[in-house]
C-alpha cells in the first residue's frame, strides 16, 4: 500500500551542492533559491557540517565514496545524483552512494523542485520499510523463544492455547511486546517470572 | 529624442475557448505600448509582432521559436493557459527569450525565463480561503478545468481547507470546452456545501455558473448569499458572457474596476489588462536610455539594472500585488476584503501562511 505524498516544507531548508563550480550550479542555485532554500557550494568533499543538511546535489560525473562523511550508501538525508555521463558505471556508483533522485547535466531552468519532493518520498519511504523490517525481523528472531514460553507455561498444566493466551495477558499487562514477554518467560526458567510471581496466574 | 526602435512578440490567441482573456491581455499590452510611442520623454518605441495560435496548444511552441527567430524581438507578451506557458519555456530559454505571463496562475514556478505580473496563490487562493471560511463555513466542493490550473487550484485547496477543519464533498472536473455540468450540479445539490471553488475557464464555467443560477431559484440554500461560487480567475473581461449568472459570485485579485490601489494610476477593464499593461510598462523601464539592452536576457537585464524601482522579485520573477476579494452585485465587482502589498510567494516558502484559526468548525452540522 502506497501513503499518500507529503509535500515537504521547504522555505529555509539547507541544500548542499557537492560540485565543482560550474554554470550547472549556478542553475541549480538559481532553481533552488527561487524555490527559497538556503544553498551552500562545496568541492571537492563534504564538510562535517553538511550532516545538517535536508537536501545533498552531488556530481554523479567525478564522485567518489570518500567524498560523504558517512558510511558508504547510508547517507541521513536525501541525496539527488547530477548526472552528465550516462555511463553504467557512473549510474551504478551513484545508485550506491545512495541517491534517491536524479538531475541530467546541464541542469537547466527545471527539475530541481521535482527532484527535491521525489528525493525526499524515496528517502522516507525508505526509512519507513527500514524500520518495518528491522522490527519484523526481530519478532522472527523471537519466535523460538515465543515457542519455549508457551512451552514453559504450558507445563504447568494448561493447554497450548491456553498457555498462549495467558502470554499475551502477560504483554499486555506489561505494557511490552510479545515477543518481549516471552523473553522474560525463558529468563525465569520454570515460568513464573521474577517478582510476578502467581500475579497474573488463574 | 530619438527612439530606438524595438519589437516585442504578442502571442495571444484570438479565438478560441478563453478568447475573452486574451484580448483583455492583448488590449492591455497595446494600451502601454501606444502610450510609451506617444510619449517624447522615453528614448524607445515598441513595435509589436503579433502571432495567433487561436486557442491551439500545439501552435504556441512553434509561433514563439517564430517571432524569437524571425525578428529580432526578446520579449514576448502573451499565452493565457499553464498548458501554453510550459510550451512555449523550452523555446524560450533556446532562443534566451523571456515571457511576460500576465493571467493568475497556480504557482510553483519560477523560470529564469518567465516575469509573472498576476497574482500566484497566496495572493489569490490562501487570502479568498482565508475570507471564506468563517464568513460561509469549511464544507467545500471544488470544481476545475481538466488541465494543470484545476488540478493544482483544488489540490491546494484540499490541504487548506483540511487544514483549517473544513471538509471537501466533491470534486469534479471538466474538459476545456465541455458543457457538460449537470452531474456537478447534481452532486452540489445532494452534497449541500457551504462554497463552490470554480477553477472551470471559458465556457464550461459560463455553463456553469448559469446551471448554479437555475439551482438557487430552486433552492434557497444555493442563494449566492448563503452558499458563493468562487473563482481566483474570473475579472470584468468576462462578465458579459455570463450576464446575470455573476451575481454573487465572489472572486479574488489584484484589482478589479473602481478599486484605487493597483497599478498606480489609469483604469483597465479588467485585471487581465491592467498586469499586461504593467508588463510592457516594467519592460520599458528596464531597457529605457539603455541602448543594446534589447538584447540582452532577463537574468543579465535583472542584474544590471538593480532592483531600484523595479517590481520584479530577482529571485521569483513574481511581484507584489493586493489580494482583493469582491462580490458581484449589479454587474460590477464591489469591495469585500483588502489584504495589500502581498508578496507573490511561487511555492508557499516565503510567507507565513495561513492565517485562518486552527480550531475552526463548521458551524452546521
Amino acid at each position: 500500500m502506497r501513503r499518500p505524498i507529503r509535500i515537504p516544507e521547504l522555505g529555509g531548508a539547507r541544500a548542499v551542492i557537492l560540485h565543482r563550480p560550474h554554470p550547472t550550479v549556478q542553475a541549480l542555485l538559481r532553481q533552488l533559491t527561487a524555490i527559497g532554500l538556503e544553498v551552500v557550494q562545496c568541492w571537492p568533499e563534504l564538510g562535517a557540517d553538511a550532516m545538517g543538511a535536508d537536501y545533498v546535489f552531488f556530481d554523479a560525473d567525478m564522485g567518489h565514496d570518500g567524498m560523504f562523511p558517512w558510511p558508504a550508501g547510508q547517507p541521513p538525508m536525501p541525496m539527488i545524483a547530477l548526472i552528465g555521463s550516462e555511463a553504467p558505471g557512473r549510474i551504478e556508483w551513484s545508485l550506491r552512494a545512495g541517491s534517491h533522485a536524479q538531475l541530467l547535466k546541464p541542469v537547466g531552468d527545471n527539475g530541481a523542485y521535482s527532484a527535491l519532493l521525489i528525493a525526499r518520498d524515496a528517502f522516507d519511504a525508505q526509512k519507513a520499510l527500514s524500520a518495518e523490517i528491522a522490527d519484523l525481523k526481530r519478532r522472527l528472531e523471537g519466535r523460538q523463544t515465543v515457542v519455549r514460553a508457551v512451552t514453559l507455561l504450558a507445563a504447568r498444566g494448561k493447554t497450548e492455547e491456553q498457555a498462549y493466551a495467558q502470554l499475551r495477558q502477560m504483554a499486555m499487562a506489561w505494557r511490552i511486546s510479545f515477543e518481549d514477554a516471552a523473553a522474560r518467560i525463558v529468563a525465569s526458567r520454570d515460568g513464573t517470572p521474577a517478582g510476578q510471581e502467581g500475579s497474573l496466574d488463574g | 529624442m530619438t527612439k530606438r526602435r524595438i519589437e516585442i512578440g504578442l502571442l495571444y490567441s484570438r479565438s478560441g475557448s478563453y478568447s475573452l482573456i486574451s484580448e483583455a491581455c492583448r488590449s492591455g499590452a497595446l494600451a502601454a505600448i501606444a502610450e510609451l510611442n506617444a510619449d517624447p520623454g522615453i528614448d524607445l518605441s515598441f513595435v509589436a509582432v503579433e502571432r495567433d495560435p487561436e486557442g491551439n496548444v500545439d501552435l504556441y511552441g512553434p509561433l514563439c521559436d517564430e517571432i524569437l527567430s524571425e525578428t529580432s524581438a526578446r520579449h514576448v507578451i502573451g499565452c493565457v493557459t499553464s498548458w501554453s506557458r510550459k510550451e512555449v519555456i523550452p523555446t524560450l530559454e533556446r532562443h534566451g527569450g523571456t515571457l511576460w505571463y500576465a493571467v493568475p496562475y497556480e504557482g510553483f514556478e519560477a523560470s529564469d525565463h518567465v516575469v509573472y505580473t498576476h497574482a500566484c496563490p497566496n495572493q489569490h487562493l490562501l487570502p479568498l480561503l482565508d475570507w471564506v471560511i468563517p464568513t460561509h463555513g469549511g464544507k467545500a466542493y471544488l470544481t476545475g478545468s481538466n488541465y494543470i490550473w484545476g488540478w493544482e487550484m483544488n489540490r491546494l485547496a484540499r490541504e487548506r481547507i483540511v487544514r483549517a477543519g473544513g471538509t471537501i464533498l466533491g470534486e469534479r472536473y471538466l474538459p476545456i470546452g465541455s458543457r457538460d455540468v449537470g452531474r456537478m450540479i447534481e452532486e452540489i445539490r445532494y452534497a449541500r456545501p457551504d462554497f463552490i471553488l470554480n477553477s472551470l475557464i471559458g465556457p464550461s464555467s459560463y455553463e456553469f455558473l448559469a446551471a448554479y443560477r437555475e439551482l438557487g431559484r430552486q433552492d434557497d440554500h444555493f442563494a449566492p448569499s448563503r452558499c458563493p461560487v468562487l473563482s481566483c480567475n474570473m475579472t470584468e473581461c468576462e462578465l458579459p458572457a455570463i450576464g446575470m449568472a455573476a451575481e454573487g459570485m465572489v472572486a479574488a485579485g489584484p484589482y478589479f474596476r473602481g478599486i484605487e490601489g493597483w497599478p498606480g494610476k489609469g483604469r483597465f477593464g479588467s485585471s487581465h489588462e491592467a498586469a499586461a499593461y504593467v508588463a510592457v510598462r516594467e519592460l520599458a523601464r528596464l531597457l529605457s536610455h539603455r541602448p543594446g539592452a534589447e538584447a540582452m536576457s532577463l537574468s543579465q537585464l535583472l542584474a544590471e539594472a538593480g532592483t531600484d524601482g523595479g517590481i520584479i522579485d530577482p529571485e521569483t520573477h513574481h511581484t507584489v500585488l493586493p489580494a482583493i476579494i469582491a462580490r458581484v452585485e449589479g454587474g460590477a465587482f464591489r469591495l469585500v476584503h483588502r489584504r495589500d502589498g502581498v508578496a507573490g510567494d511561487p511555492y508557499l516558502t516565503r510567507s507565513a501562511q495561513s492565517p485562518v484559526p486552527p480550531q475552526l468548525r463548521v458551524v452546521s452540522s
